[in-house]
């Protein structure tokens, strides 16, 4: 029990420290950015009709916003704020982005970790019964399957069948909720309605994710299926299903379980590309509007640190199932 | 396979399977990958794909007819449908082939607008050989001559039709394969270099340093590319020009594409920098960076070949998505991304459907190298005969 505490303390050491790499690595390149916060909102305010003296007002805005405090400071500031969940206010719209992204993040988290789940209800099952069976179509068809999942990239999946399904059943499965729920406080109906919406973008956002897990989980399936130990098994006298799950299915989805995050990782690249075509109002719009249009650097570093906070958080408790399951993960970490 | 010792060694073999096996032993490493590499019939079909697709994209000026760009548009003929060059007509057959001529005409039938009509009776015959526009093949010997076209004048065939500015879409998907493959292959080489860098420093040196490079490779590797890719790419100012742009894209690609080559990298070091022959060479006073290039890298070529045959279509992936939601290349250059954005509204699925022509090459290309890139790694990897 006490090495097990330590082990989950390291880890969380660990997590805790790659956050303040990737931290800064995404305030750095904020403030890459061509242009400060400052002008930019100055800039606004100019098409807004108000003329401002820029000079002297750029100045003061600047000292109001801490842009003249050294790199390191305004760092520090920005990444104790995000672990509180404030990262101060939109450069363009002067809203506090925690206000701004509100639910949107958590619907977007929510979205991925579905299309996650799909991938792998179906990877799994699917894959170890490919690695079991001598059928060659079988395994043809799936290996065709995989490539065609990493070939045809998400968005162009979701553009087809964008396209066909407004084309040729003339129904928009674009969006996220029907207009009359989109504003609406959060109620059954709602998410009923969000229902009846979702489950295109998480069957697109899981597609090339399955593909890839069904490869893993099959060639990890048949590493372990000749080994000595699963013929010893055999021999006991268990046979069938209950042999394959019993025995080479549980070391091999050990490799799986730890790579979650990265097939988080995976799905959350393909987010705001998606949300693009299929016009969802997510967290990956928000993103793709604050990078693409509006060039609102704190807006699109909020959500990258929030994004890559989740996949750390997934990564973290993956680590500690697998070290429920398996003592000798605890000691790998421990050294 | 003939990897596998003989089980019936001490049996004098017949002097066939004596040449075999010898000629298998005497082999040298790449002749042995080839040799495996030729019995997956699906890689083999991939790869020739793929040598065809690169062909036509080094050759692109050539084999297209017309200037891809808006100069080389064809004015009279927008969002105009494929044209398959025929051999017969209602008013007869001839050996040259030709497509049928269109006219713009507006009178009081067509209610003064604009109407592109094919004139049946018109014929414009397609020649090979003929003269163009003016290029550089190999970006650097000028020529006029193009694979075909026609001499008529006026006259023009667009093999896969034109978009809404009248530019030809074969022309285009040509010059965009070849365009992708060159960010890919920019991006491929700078991820490649950075890898093995990175990668052999934290593997030679190990402890505190591999620890520490592990830590901000691992913080690299856990944001997600495309969003990263664009805060990126979000640095370039509009008014760059096109060249720019181009290679910009390219190093980003490069400098984000590293960490996954870099680990396996440095795990490869990390079990063989302990071998005798980096020992020996360390007691010869070879300098750090002299064991990593000279003897521990070489020590496993092939699965850095293998490595960037199969990270190339994520490279080639990347740019078209980027492209893709404007924030790569732009219009005037021709790359897949680029073509992709056409075929986003619903108007192109119901009334010009050529324009998802570019869609399949983009698929076909990614497709082939994912198998070729899966058939070296069988062929390179000595273990994989074991469960197939």
């Amino acid at each position: 029990m006490l090495q097990f505490g330590k082990f989950v303390l390291t880890r969380a050491v660990m997590a805790l420290i790659t956050l303040i790499i990737v931290s800064l690595v995404v305030f750095s390149l904020m403030e890459l950015v061509p242009g400060d916060c400052a002008e930019r909102y100055l800039a606004f305010k100019n098409t807004q009709g108000s003329s401002i003296q820029i000079a002297n007002e750029l100045e003061a805005e600047r000292i109001r916003l801490g842009l003249d405090r050294p790199f390191l400071e305004r760092w520090g500031k920005w990444i104790v704020g995000a672990f509180q969940g404030d990262f101060g206010d939109s450069c363009i719209l002067r809203v506090n982005i925690a206000q701004l992204l509100g639910d949107k993040f958590w619907l977007s988290l929510a979205l991925c970790l579905s299309a996650l789940l799909l991938a792998y209800a179906i990877a799994i099952p699917v894959g170890i019964i490919a690695a079991a069976s001598s059928n060659a179509a079988l395994n043809n068809g799936l290996r065709l399957f995989s490539y065609l999942g990493l070939a045809m990239p998400n968005f162009l999946l979701a553009l087809m069948i964008m396209l066909i399904g407004t084309v040729y059943f003339g129904e928009t499965l674009t969006g996220l909720f029907s207009s009359e729920y989109r504003d609406a406080p959060w109620s059954w109906d709602k998410i009923v309605d969000l229902m009846k919406h979702a489950w295109l973008p998480i069957f697109i956002l899981g597609w090339s994710a399955t593909a890839f897990a069904l490869q893993t989980v099959r060639a990890l399936m048949s590493d372990e299926i000749g080994k000595l130990y699963v013929t010893a098994a055999a021999a006991r006298g268990v046979y069938g299903r209950r042999l394959l799950w019993r025995y080479p299915a549980r070391h091999a989805l050990g490799p799986i379980v730890n790579s979650l995050g990265f097939d988080l990782n995976r799905i959350f690249n393909e987010l705001p590309v998606v949300a693009l075509i299929l016009i969802l109002t997510d967290a990956g719009y928000l993103l793709l509007e604050a990078l693409a249009r509006s060039n609102d650097q704190q807006l699109a570093g909020a959500i990258i640190f929030l994004l890559t906070a989740s996949i750390v958080t997934l990564n973290f408790l993956t680590d500690v199932l697998l070290a429920v399951l398996d003592p000798r993960v605890r000691k790998s970490i421990l050294r | 396979m003939t990897s596998q010792t003989d089980p019936q060694i001490n049996t004098p073999l017949s002097a066939e399977d004596q040449k075999a096996k010898e000629a298998y032993f005497t082999a040298s490493q790449g002749q042995l990958i080839w040799a495996r590499f030729k019995k997956q019939r699906a890689a083999m079909i991939a790869a020739s794909v793929l040598l065809v697709l690169i062909l036509s994209g080094i050759f692109a000026p050539f084999l297209s007819p017309y200037d891809p760009t808006i100069a080389g548009k064809n004015k009279d003929y927008t969002n105009g449908a494929p044209q398959i060059p025929q051999f017969c007509d209602k008013n007869g057959c001839s050996l040259r082939p030709f497509v049928h001529a269109v006219e713009r005409e507006r009178s009081m039938a067509t209610n003064f607008r604009w109407v592109t009509q094919v004139n049946e009776d018109k014929r414009v015959y397609v020649h090979f050989f003929v003269e163009g526009w003016d290029y550089k093949l190999f970006g650097f010997i000028p020529m006029d001559t193009h694979l075909f076209g026609t001499k008529a004048e006026g006259g023009f065939v667009h093999l896969f039709g034109t978009d809404a500015s009248g530019k030809d879409i074969f022309s285009r998907t040509l010059h965009a394969i070849w365009t992708s493959m060159q960010v890919g292959t920019i991006g491929v080489f700078i991820a490649f270099v950075l890898a093995l860098i990175i990668g052999g420093v934290s593997g030679y040196y190990g402890g505190w340093i591999d620890s520490i490079i592990q830590m901000i490779t691992d913080a690299v590797r856990t944001v997600p590319p495309i969003p990263l890719f664009m805060a990126v790419a979000a640095f370039m100012p509009p008014e760059m020009t096109a060249e720019a742009r181009f290679f910009y894209i390219s190093l980003i690609l490069g400098f984000i594409g590293w960490p996954t080559l870099a680990r396996r990298v440095r795990t490869h070091l990390l079990t063989e920098r302990n071998q005798e022959y980096v020992l020996a060479a360390q007691l010869c006073g070879a300098p750090a960076g002299h064991v990593i290039r000279r003897h521990l890298l070489p020590s496993f070529t092939s699965y850095i070949i293998v490595d960037l045959v199969i990270s190339f279509p994520y490279m080639v992936l990347s740019e078209t998505a980027l492209s893709f939601i404007g924030l790569g290349l732009k219009d005037p250059v021709n790359s897949l991304g680029v073509m992709l954005q056409n075929v986003t509204s619903a108007d192109v699925l119901l009334n010009y459907q050529w324009y998802f022509i570019p869609v399949i090459f983009f698929i076909a290309l990614v497709m082939a190298f994912v198998f070729v890139g899966d058939g070296l790694r069988d062929a390179a990897d000595p273990y994989s005969d074991s469960h197939k």
